[in-house]
Protein backbone atom coordinates (compact mmCIF):
# COMPACT_ATOMS: atom_id res chain seq x y z
CA UNK A 1 0.00 0.00 0.00
CA UNK A 2 2.60 2.40 1.10
CA UNK A 3 4.71 1.46 -2.21
CA UNK A 4 1.69 2.17 -4.19
CA UNK A 5 1.12 5.47 -2.51
CA UNK A 6 4.87 6.49 -2.56
CA UNK A 7 4.45 5.45 -6.69
CA UNK A 8 1.86 7.55 -6.98
CA UNK A 9 3.43 10.67 -5.31
CA UNK A 10 6.11 10.19 -7.62
CA UNK A 11 4.05 10.09 -10.86
CA UNK A 12 2.32 13.15 -9.86
CA UNK A 13 5.07 15.29 -8.88
CA UNK A 14 7.19 14.20 -12.14
CA UNK A 15 3.70 14.81 -14.06
CA UNK A 16 3.94 18.36 -12.13
CA UNK A 17 7.88 19.15 -13.07
CA UNK A 18 7.32 17.93 -16.63
CA UNK A 19 4.46 20.57 -17.22
CA UNK A 20 6.31 23.25 -15.36
CA UNK A 21 9.61 22.92 -17.38
CA UNK A 22 7.71 22.55 -20.65
CA UNK A 23 5.48 25.41 -20.03
CA UNK A 24 8.89 27.29 -19.11
CA UNK A 25 10.54 26.08 -22.06
CA UNK A 26 7.82 27.35 -24.21
CA UNK A 27 6.56 30.32 -22.68
CA UNK A 28 6.61 33.26 -25.23
CA UNK A 29 7.52 36.33 -22.70
CA UNK A 30 9.53 38.53 -25.59
CA UNK A 31 8.77 41.97 -25.31
CA UNK A 32 6.15 43.24 -27.98
CA UNK A 33 5.66 46.35 -29.71
CA UNK A 34 2.90 46.25 -31.40
CA UNK A 35 1.82 48.84 -34.62
CA UNK A 36 -1.60 49.78 -34.44
CA UNK A 37 -3.97 52.51 -34.48
CA UNK A 38 -0.66 54.73 -36.40
CA UNK A 39 1.58 54.43 -33.94
CA UNK A 40 3.66 52.18 -31.68
CA UNK A 41 2.80 50.45 -28.73
CA UNK A 42 4.41 50.96 -26.20
CA UNK A 43 5.90 54.06 -27.61
CA UNK A 44 8.81 53.71 -24.41
CA UNK A 45 9.60 49.77 -24.17
CA UNK A 46 12.49 49.08 -21.16
CA UNK A 47 14.18 46.34 -21.53
CA UNK A 48 17.09 44.82 -18.68
CA UNK A 49 20.95 46.24 -19.34
CA UNK A 50 23.27 43.38 -20.96
CA UNK A 51 20.39 40.86 -21.63
CA UNK A 52 19.75 40.02 -24.96
CA UNK A 53 16.11 40.21 -26.20
CA UNK A 54 14.15 38.57 -28.98
CA UNK A 55 12.00 41.40 -29.72
CA UNK A 56 8.78 40.44 -31.14
CA UNK A 57 7.25 43.50 -33.66
CA UNK A 58 3.32 43.00 -34.62
CA UNK A 59 1.82 45.06 -37.24
CA UNK A 60 -1.72 45.07 -36.71
CA UNK A 61 -2.41 48.01 -38.79
CA UNK A 62 -3.75 48.01 -42.70
CA UNK A 63 -0.83 49.00 -44.31
CA UNK A 64 3.20 47.84 -44.44
CA UNK A 65 6.00 49.37 -42.08
CA UNK A 66 9.59 49.26 -41.82
CA UNK A 67 10.73 48.93 -37.98
CA UNK A 68 13.81 50.82 -38.00
CA UNK A 69 16.37 52.11 -35.82
CA UNK A 70 19.42 53.52 -36.39
CA UNK A 71 21.60 53.53 -32.87
CA UNK A 72 20.73 49.35 -32.90
CA UNK A 73 21.28 49.25 -36.59
CA UNK A 74 17.81 47.44 -36.93
CA UNK A 75 15.69 47.45 -39.78
CA UNK A 76 12.60 45.45 -40.68
CA UNK A 77 9.85 45.56 -43.06
CA UNK A 78 6.99 43.90 -41.60
CA UNK A 79 3.51 43.26 -43.39
CA UNK A 80 -0.01 43.95 -42.25
CA UNK A 81 -1.13 41.44 -40.09
CA UNK A 82 2.67 40.09 -39.77
CA UNK A 83 4.74 39.65 -36.48
CA UNK A 84 8.66 39.27 -36.98
CA UNK A 85 11.33 38.56 -34.12
CA UNK A 86 14.01 41.31 -33.75
CA UNK A 87 16.88 40.03 -32.57
CA UNK A 88 18.72 42.54 -29.88
CA UNK A 89 21.97 41.85 -28.37
CA UNK A 90 22.97 42.85 -25.09
CA UNK A 91 22.65 46.72 -24.69
CA UNK A 92 24.10 48.83 -22.06
CA UNK A 93 22.04 51.32 -20.20
CA UNK A 94 20.46 54.25 -22.57
CA UNK A 95 18.19 55.05 -24.92
CA UNK A 96 17.50 53.69 -28.59
CA UNK A 97 15.44 55.33 -30.70
CA UNK A 98 13.52 53.28 -33.27
CA UNK A 99 10.69 54.34 -36.12
CA UNK A 100 8.74 53.56 -38.87
CA UNK A 101 10.65 54.74 -42.34
CA UNK A 102 7.44 54.19 -44.48
CA UNK A 103 5.39 56.48 -42.52
CA UNK A 104 7.67 59.44 -40.42
CA UNK A 105 4.80 61.01 -39.79
CA UNK A 106 4.33 58.01 -37.05
CA UNK A 107 5.74 59.33 -33.65
CA UNK A 108 8.97 57.60 -33.22
CA UNK A 109 9.68 55.49 -30.00
CA UNK A 110 12.57 54.48 -27.60
CA UNK A 111 13.94 51.69 -26.60
CA UNK A 112 15.36 52.27 -22.60
CA UNK A 113 17.99 49.73 -21.37
CA UNK A 114 18.32 50.08 -17.84
CA UNK B 1 33.18 102.39 -53.87
CA UNK B 2 30.64 100.42 -56.58
CA UNK B 3 28.69 97.88 -56.23
CA UNK B 4 30.81 94.72 -57.69
CA UNK B 5 33.56 95.66 -55.33
CA UNK B 6 31.22 95.72 -52.14
CA UNK B 7 29.24 92.37 -53.67
CA UNK B 8 32.96 90.72 -53.89
CA UNK B 9 34.04 92.04 -50.45
CA UNK B 10 30.35 90.84 -48.46
CA UNK B 11 30.84 87.48 -50.33
CA UNK B 12 34.71 87.05 -49.04
CA UNK B 13 33.94 87.92 -46.08
CA UNK B 14 30.73 85.41 -45.75
CA UNK B 15 33.08 82.93 -47.16
CA UNK B 16 36.03 83.84 -44.56
CA UNK B 17 33.03 83.76 -41.57
CA UNK B 18 31.99 80.26 -42.85
CA UNK B 19 35.18 78.77 -41.92
CA UNK B 20 34.42 79.44 -38.44
CA UNK B 21 31.57 76.68 -38.47
CA UNK B 22 33.34 73.61 -39.00
CA UNK B 23 31.71 69.77 -39.11
CA UNK B 24 34.09 67.68 -36.75
CA UNK B 25 35.60 65.05 -39.69
CA UNK B 26 35.17 61.92 -37.73
CA UNK B 27 36.02 57.88 -38.51
CA UNK B 28 34.43 56.16 -35.52
CA UNK B 29 35.93 52.46 -34.72
CA UNK B 30 34.87 49.66 -37.26
CA UNK B 31 33.07 47.43 -35.16
CA UNK B 32 32.53 44.74 -37.75
CA UNK B 33 33.50 45.50 -41.04
CA UNK B 34 31.71 43.85 -44.27
CA UNK B 35 32.83 40.33 -44.94
CA UNK B 36 33.05 39.43 -48.93
CA UNK B 37 34.99 37.97 -51.84
CA UNK B 38 37.91 40.04 -52.05
CA UNK B 39 36.65 41.63 -55.70
CA UNK B 40 33.06 42.51 -54.35
CA UNK B 41 34.86 44.06 -51.49
CA UNK B 42 36.24 45.98 -53.88
CA UNK B 43 34.27 47.56 -56.11
CA UNK B 44 32.25 48.50 -52.88
CA UNK B 45 34.55 50.11 -51.36
CA UNK B 46 35.63 52.36 -53.98
CA UNK B 47 31.87 53.40 -54.59
CA UNK B 48 29.85 52.91 -51.01
CA UNK B 49 32.50 53.12 -48.82
CA UNK B 50 33.20 56.86 -48.39
CA UNK B 51 29.40 57.69 -47.46
CA UNK B 52 28.11 54.31 -46.06
CA UNK B 53 31.91 53.46 -43.45
CA UNK B 54 33.36 54.35 -41.22
CA UNK B 55 36.46 54.21 -43.33
CA UNK B 56 35.59 57.77 -45.06
CA UNK B 57 38.13 59.75 -47.28
CA UNK B 58 37.81 63.18 -46.73
CA UNK B 59 38.88 64.73 -50.24
CA UNK B 60 40.39 68.01 -49.38
CA UNK B 61 37.34 70.30 -50.37
CA UNK B 62 35.52 68.42 -46.95
CA UNK B 63 37.72 70.92 -45.09
CA UNK B 64 36.48 74.01 -47.03
CA UNK B 65 32.90 75.75 -45.96
CA UNK B 66 30.34 75.46 -47.52
CA UNK B 67 31.50 72.24 -49.30
CA UNK B 68 32.43 71.19 -46.11
CA UNK B 69 28.59 71.19 -44.60
CA UNK B 70 27.54 69.31 -47.56
CA UNK B 71 29.93 66.15 -47.33
CA UNK B 72 29.56 66.46 -43.52
CA UNK B 73 26.08 65.92 -44.04
CA UNK B 74 25.83 63.30 -46.81
CA UNK B 75 28.45 61.19 -44.76
CA UNK B 76 26.08 61.36 -41.41
CA UNK B 77 23.07 60.56 -43.75
CA UNK B 78 24.80 57.83 -45.56
CA UNK B 79 26.22 55.94 -42.26
CA UNK B 80 22.78 56.27 -40.75
CA UNK B 81 20.66 54.16 -43.17
CA UNK B 82 24.02 51.82 -44.01
CA UNK B 83 27.43 51.63 -42.55
CA UNK B 84 29.25 48.49 -43.77
CA UNK B 85 31.86 49.14 -40.51
CA UNK B 86 28.61 48.08 -38.29
CA UNK B 87 27.88 44.57 -40.55
CA UNK B 88 28.35 42.40 -37.96
CA UNK B 89 25.98 44.01 -36.17
CA UNK B 90 22.82 44.02 -38.82
CA UNK B 91 24.10 40.22 -39.30
CA UNK B 92 23.05 38.81 -35.84
CA UNK B 93 19.62 40.07 -36.92
CA UNK B 94 19.35 37.96 -40.65
CA UNK B 95 15.82 39.84 -41.37
CA UNK B 96 18.09 43.25 -41.24
CA UNK B 97 21.01 41.69 -42.74
CA UNK B 98 18.66 40.90 -45.71
CA UNK B 99 16.71 44.12 -45.69
CA UNK B 100 19.90 46.20 -45.79
CA UNK B 101 21.37 43.55 -48.61
CA UNK B 102 17.72 43.88 -50.55
CA UNK B 103 17.82 48.05 -50.59
CA UNK B 104 21.28 47.99 -51.55
CA UNK B 105 20.30 45.71 -54.78
CA UNK B 106 17.57 47.81 -55.66
CA UNK B 107 19.59 51.13 -55.69
CA UNK B 108 22.65 49.50 -57.34
CA UNK B 109 20.09 47.86 -59.87
CA UNK B 110 18.63 51.19 -60.74
CA UNK B 111 21.61 53.09 -61.17
CA UNK B 112 20.31 55.67 -58.31
CA UNK B 113 23.90 54.50 -55.99
CA UNK B 114 26.46 55.85 -56.30
CA UNK B 115 24.66 59.11 -57.40
CA UNK B 116 25.21 60.42 -60.62
CA UNK B 117 27.32 63.77 -59.03
CA UNK B 118 29.39 61.33 -56.39
CA UNK B 119 30.25 59.70 -59.60
CA UNK B 120 31.32 62.81 -61.59
CA UNK B 121 33.60 63.59 -57.74
CA UNK B 122 34.83 60.74 -57.88
CA UNK B 123 35.15 58.66 -61.20
CA UNK B 124 36.73 56.01 -59.60
CA UNK B 125 33.26 55.08 -58.01
CA UNK B 126 31.85 54.14 -61.31
CA UNK B 127 30.36 50.67 -61.47
CA UNK B 128 30.57 49.01 -64.22
CA UNK B 129 28.04 46.62 -65.52
CA UNK B 130 29.94 43.48 -64.72
CA UNK B 131 30.57 44.99 -61.78
CA UNK B 132 26.61 45.98 -60.48
CA UNK B 133 26.35 42.02 -61.82
CA UNK B 134 29.37 40.24 -59.95
CA UNK B 135 27.62 42.61 -56.91
CA UNK B 136 23.77 41.08 -57.48
CA UNK B 137 25.08 37.97 -57.45
CA UNK B 138 27.05 38.12 -54.46
CA UNK B 139 23.71 39.87 -52.81
CA UNK B 140 22.12 36.74 -53.95
CA UNK B 141 24.22 34.22 -52.57
CA UNK B 142 24.99 36.71 -49.34
CA UNK B 143 21.32 36.66 -48.28
CA UNK B 144 20.76 35.12 -45.57
CA UNK B 145 17.70 32.02 -46.49
CA UNK B 146 16.31 31.30 -43.41
CA UNK B 147 15.46 34.16 -42.50
CA UNK B 148 11.64 35.31 -42.45
CA UNK B 149 11.36 36.64 -45.88
CA UNK B 150 10.99 40.58 -45.25
CA UNK B 151 11.23 41.90 -48.72
CA UNK B 152 10.11 41.51 -51.89
CA UNK B 153 12.35 42.48 -54.07
CA UNK B 154 14.63 40.37 -55.83
CA UNK B 155 16.66 41.56 -58.58
CA UNK B 156 17.54 39.34 -61.47
CA UNK B 157 21.24 39.67 -62.24
CA UNK B 158 21.86 39.87 -66.46
CA UNK B 159 23.27 37.14 -67.98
Amino acid sequence: MRAKLTAAVSTVAMIVMLGASASALFADDSPEIRFQGGRFEPAVLTLPVNTPTKLRVVNAGDAAIEFESFELNRERVVQPGQAITVYIPALGSGSYGFFDDLHHAVPAGKIVVR
Amino acid sequence: MRWPARLFISASALVIAAQLIRPERVNPPVHGDLSAPPAIKEMLSRACYDCHSNQTKWPWYSAIAPMSWWVYRDVERGRQPLNFSNWSDYAADPGTMNEKLDKMAKLLDSGAMPPWWYRELHPESRLTFSDRDAILRWIGVARDPHAQADSVYYPEPSQ
